[in-house]
């Protein structure tokens, strides 16, 4: 049987503003299995983005339990989930998310850098050629194109081994043929690596390469589609 | 539901076994030193400006120790404005000390190579003075040739002004001299005197012939006095002091001129102090602000990182290192741009010093310039670096997502020491606590009132400000009042600028004024003393041949006090309890007689007396004696002299008392150093006859208003017979009349001086040239602090700004009415801070004048005009320039953005 690598119980999240409140989380529950795939997809609004940052730990539920690896990530600090992302956890984002002031070597270094990790180099490299980008690692990412940056954010987001990753429209921001390329890179490395992959998309045709789908509607999880029965 | 918390042990790093956020550093600054480019301007004019003026303090105090003798020439003198007594000349005589003289007065010089003519300060010299320093003269041995018969040195820049050199001839008084020669330095002299009256040396062998010393003529002469040790000054300071005490002499020591300079090189010390103070705190404010810039332009990447897993205190160092590392190099970048601006204020303001200031460099002031300038740079950064520890991961997904703001310890300790940053640095300049807090509470005093100005200025242009007005101008408006905008603080750091400079101009504007006669018709701008009674009706038969109005002829007789209230000089210097001032008490009065008040005095109506109100009326200000009449008129309370009927019987038994004194009237303040008041009885020496008076009144006078003006005025018909002198007053417009008439008055009247008042204006006006290059500098570091926080302003809401004008482009605004509405937006902003400043200077020089000046209000509406208009453009420009993509981006980049 396969491990439990993400837990959603009851998830809520409602933002106050003065005597008023939205809730954009309702009593979400799922979980995900080690190597699985799975995409999150809804309308606008529907509450995807804020899952997919509850589930990665990037914020804490109003209500609910959310548990990463084993780790009830509503009940640590900021700097503690900080870690367990270090560990487990590899993103990938609709806006690649690089630093501009590194090169796509060293934004790919970053992670493992900062594990405390001596010589990554050679594994940046690595990964760095495996994405098609062995010529253009000294490069800054003003300097490379969409496709390119959101290769190096591949490969840096796959540099630790992650054993979840978490991806919020990959290709949004891609031509169709980028989007093919990067699309074929993510699941390829996903099924190299076995890591579990979580997808936001509106990209139904992307979201169909999951096993699993999610689906959203006012805060609420409405369905939950196997690709079998997709 | 129990909620609880998980800890994980993780290993943790810090500062500086974390190599991780040493390399992060290194190679996040490596692309962004330009960005933390104000940050860097901030901290090095700040820095520059404290190791500045804090170098020429320590090389003033550096140079006054050790040329205190030099400053004085000698070890001991002896100063007196009239010819010393023959028992302190065989006093002097019997000393075995080396001794030499100087005697010196105003004068009139002719120089006879272009036929100009000036008031000069004539010094005669006797005996082998200096003795410690050296007269620098250019020839060399120009002061020995003086000596040696009918030579004249002047100080080099009279003979620069009026173009004389060695071998031309001037003439003084009756003699015509030779020029021997320019004073370069001499010890004990130069200054900010010389600005106002420059002096010709001769040889005191000369002066009498020169035939000026006459009845009347103010000489002061000196006696220096060189002994073998401190011990044998002592002594003879000890010696001397009976009989120095006796005739009302002064005397000073090397250690008196050295506390006295040091005394007055503290106030200059506390206003520099006060000017390094400000600088600094404008440099910090332009340090928190442009790293708070850099800070929020870092937001996304520290999102990233933390998503990454990076703890918010690793995130917090990477740039806290960046900030440390460039606030040495900024810091000591500004230590030494400090120091070589030291090396140049001492020429600026050679004129104004009276000791040359050595070109020396203070490493003290450097290194302490560094480490200020570290600790400013760490704790204005730590606000908005603390600010990144927080930034939430969430902001990666979201752009607009605001964390909920943490207490953190961090933060309340970077408060509290910014806090108490700024008190501990002023009490650290002023080496006083109390005068640190005075510093600290007027700062914080001046920042709160521009604060509140600005707030009610708001709110009233909001709520007048017409609601039909076109478009462009109500947008522009309305941006003012945008969230995060910081309008309010823009307005206090610009109009902080503003104020510094408005109250300067008006200071400068209301000084001016008391001596400004040039634009009041009839009031007089030449001033002739020392007529002899000879000369009267020729000096004023020769003003009228020049066709000029004699405003004024005042008689001028000079006389001593020997009696207060019944008690001889003697008795009141014997008695220490008494709280008379020696000098006042010894010193010669120059008075004059009259029955009436000039145009620049007052008298003060009403004055208490043993709780009793005394009127005396107008008309009678000083009266011979006390007639019959007016006696029986007191005893019967008759209103007319007496409206006050408070005069109770004690008074009327004093004044009856004193039927048979003459009633003068003494100036105010006066009557706190000869602790006088009115009904007080004083005996005067007058050439030899003693003149009883009863003080009948108090007269406020504005002295530098309609000169000349006294101390004590006699009634008519007492002194007309006494020996006397006169000064005459007149206008003269027309430079060439006053030419013709100086060079004409010169010849025939060489005794008679002449100040001409505009010379004086536009020496004052020079001074103040001076003197406001350093308040100006300031005043313009303040506006540019402002305008960093402008810059800073405008980058952090330029996402906000780049969506209204892509909102505003959709809807069909054109590329001149987003310019417009920006450039408005920022001359608003401009003429707010400027009126902000300038409400605050009308308000701060009004009091500066009343109270501490204590002359009339008064200031400039054009100038100020042009101080608003100049900070208007200023903001318009840096606003404009920061905000040209903004203005220029295309819409679609904004909407792809957006998407």
């Amino acid at each position: 049987m396969s491990q439990t690598v993400l837990q959603a119980e009851g998830l809520t999240k409602t933002y106050r503003s003065g005597a008023n409140s939205l809730t954009v989380l309702d009593s979400v529950s799922f979980s995900v299995t080690q190597g699985e795939t799975l995409s999150i997809i809804g309308p606008s609004g529907s509450g995807k983005t804020t899952l997919l940052g509850l589930c990665a730990g990037l914020d804490v539920p109003s209500s609910g339990i959310i548990s990463l690896m084993g780790f009830k990530l509503n009940a640590m600090s900021e700097d503690d989930r900080a870690h367990i992302r270090n560990q487990y956890v590899g993103f990938v984002f609709q806006n690649f998310q690089l630093l501009q002031t590194l090169t796509a070597l060293e934004n790919v270094m970053v992670p493992l850098e900062l594990r405390g990790e001596k010589n990554v180099s050679a594994k940046a490299k690595d990964l760095l050629s495996r994405v098609g980008l062995a010529e253009r690692m000294h490069h800054y990412p003003t300097q490379l194109s969409g496709g390119e940056q959101q290769r190096v954010a591949m490969a840096r987001a796959f540099i630790t081994d992650p054993k979840i990753l978490f991806a919020d429209e990959p290709t949004g921001n891609l031509d169709e043929e980028n989007s093919g390329h990067v699309t074929d890179l993510l699941f390829t490395l996903n099924k190299q690596q076995g890591t579990t992959l979580i997808l936001v998309t509106h990209n139904l045709e992307l979201a169909q390469k999951t096993e699993r789908i999610l689906r959203m509607r006012g805060g609420k999880l409405v369905d939950q589609l196997s690709k079998a029965a997709l | 539901m129990i909620e609880y918390i998980i800890k994980l042990k993780r290993k943790t790093s810090n500062l500086f076994n974390d190599g991780w956020v040493w390399r992060m550093a290194w190679r996040d600054a490596r692309h962004n030193f330009s960005r933390l480019f104000l940050f860097v301007a901030s901290l090095i004019t700040g820095i520059a400006a404290v190791v500045a003026l804090d170098s020429l303090n320590n090389s003033l105090q550096n140079d006054i120790d050790r040329n205190a003798k030099e400053l004085l020439g000698a070890d001991y003198v002896i100063n007196t404005n009239h010819k010393f007594e023959p028992e302190l000349v065989a006093a002097f005589d019997s000393t075995k000390v080396e001794q030499a003289s100087q005697a010196d007065m105003a004068s009139m010089v002719l120089f006879l190579n272009n036929n100009q003519s000036r008031l000069i300060r004539l010094v005669a010299f006797d005996g082998p003075f200096p003795f410690y320093g050296r007269l620098e003269t250019q020839p060399a041995d120009a002061y020995e040739r003086m000596k040696s018969g009918r030579f004249a040195m002047l100080d080099a820049s009279l003979a620069s002004q009026y173009e004389v050199s060695s071998g031309d001839s001037l003439r003084i008084g009756n003699i015509v001299f030779k020029v021997a020669g320019e004073v370069k330095r001499l010890p004990g002299g130069g200054g900010i005197l010389t600005t106002f009256t420059p002096s010709i040396y001769i040889s005191m062998s000369e002066l009498d012939s020169t035939g000026l010393v006459q009845y009347g003529s103010r000489v002061t002469y000196k006696r220096f006095f060189k002994t073998d040790s401190e011990a044998q000054a002592e002594k003879l300071v000890e010696d001397f002091r009976p009989l120095v005490r006796k005739f009302g002499h002064s005397y000073e020591t090397v250690e008196g001129r050295r506390e006295g300079l040091g005394e007055g090189f503290n106030a200059i010390y506390r206003f520099f102090s006060l000017l390094a103070f400000l600088a600094l705190i404008l440099g910090c404010i332009g340090v928190a602000s442009s790293v708070h810039i850099y800070a929020r332009e870092k937001r996304d990447e520290v999102a990233v990182l933390r998503c990454m897993g990076s703890t918010g205190w690793q995130a917090f160092n990477i740039y806290f290192i960046q900030i440390f590392f460039l606030g040495v190099i900024g810091s000591v970048v500004g230590a030494f741009l400090g120091a070589g601006i030291q090396q140049v204020i001492p020429v600026v303001f050679s004129d104004m010093l009276p000791l040359e200031v050595s070109f020396s460099i203070s490493w003290v002031s450097i290194i302490q310039g560094v480490v200020l300038g570290t600790l400013v740079s760490v704790l204005f950064s730590m606000l908005p670096l603390i600010a990144v520890r927080f930034v939430p991961p969430l902001t990666v997904l979201r752009s607009d997502f605001e964390s909920v703001r943490k207490f953190s310890k961090s933060r309340l300790l970077a408060m509290v020491l910014i806090g108490l940053f700024p008190l501990l640095f002023a009490a650290y300049q002023t080496h006083s606590l109390r005068m640190g807090g005075m510093f600290f509470l007027g700062l914080a005093g001046a920042l709160g009132l521009l604060t509140l100005v600005a707030i009610g200025l708001l709110y009233l242009v909001r709520k007048f400000f017409p609601a039909n007005a076109a478009f462009v101008w109500r947008h522009a408006m309305s941006n003012l009042y945008r969230p995060n905008n910081q309008t309010r603080m823009l307005m206090v750091s610009i109009g902080l600028g503003a104020f510094i400079i408005a109250t300067l101009n008006i200071v400068e504007k209301s000084l001016l004024s008391q001596v400004e006669f040039t634009g009041q018709e009839n009031q007089s701008n030449t001033i002739l003393f020392d007529i002899q009674p000879s000369q009267k009706d020729g000096v004023i038969k020769l003003m009228n041949d020049n066709h000029l109005d004699v405003k004024q002829v005042v008689p001028i007789i000079t006389c001593r006090i020997s009696e207060i209230n019944g008690r001889t000089v003697d008795q009141i210097q014997k008695d220490t309890t008494d709280r008379i001032r020696n000098w006042a008490l010894t010193r010669e009065y120059r008075v004059t007689y009259r029955d009436t008040l000039t145009g620049s005095e007052e008298l003060l109506k009403e004055y208490k007396k043993n709780d009793l109100v005394v009127k005396y009326p107008a008309p009678k200000l000083q009266s011979r004696k006390l007639q019959g009449k007016v006696w029986e008129k007191l005893t019967d309370k008759n209103i007319e002299y007496y409206p006050g009927r408070e005069i109770g019987d004690s008074v009327q038994v004093e004044l009856a008392k004193s039927i048979d004194s003459v009633y003068v009237t003494i100036s105010e303040g006066m009557t706190d150093e000869l602790q006088v008041t009115v009904g007080d009885t004083i005996v005067f020496d007058v050439q030899g006859i003693p003149v009883k008076v009863l003080i009948s009144g108090i007269r406020k006078v504005d002295w530098p208003k309609d000169p000349p003006n006294f101390i004590f005025v006699f009634p008519t018909g007492v002194l007309e017979n006494a020996p006397q002198i006169f000064v005459a007053t007149t206008r003269i417009d027309d430079q060439q009349v006053a030419n013709r008439f100086q060079q004409q008055l010169v010849t025939l009247y060489p005794n008679v001086s002449l100040i001409d008042l505009r010379l004086i204006l536009s020496t004052i006006n020079e001074l103040f040239d001076k003197l406001g290059l350093v308040v100006r500098f300031l005043a313009l570091f303040s506006i540019i602090t402002g305008l960093v926080v402008l810059a800073g302003a405008v980058i952090n809401s330029k996402f906000v700004r780049m969506k209204e004008n892509v909102l505003l482009r959709t809807i069909g605004a054109r590329s001149r009415h987003i310019t417009g509405i920006t450039l408005i937006e920022y001359a608003y902003l401009g003429l707010f801070s400027a009126l902000t400043g300038l409400i605050l200077s009308l308000g701060g020089g009004w009091l500066l004048t009343k109270f501490f000046f204590e002359i009339t209000f008064a200031f400039d509406w054009v100038e100020l005009l042009i101080i608003t208009g100049g900070v208007v453009l200023l903001t318009m420009v840096i606003g404009w320039w920061n905000s040209r993509d903004v203005i220029n981006t295309p819409p679609l980049q904004i909407l792809r953005k957006e998407g």
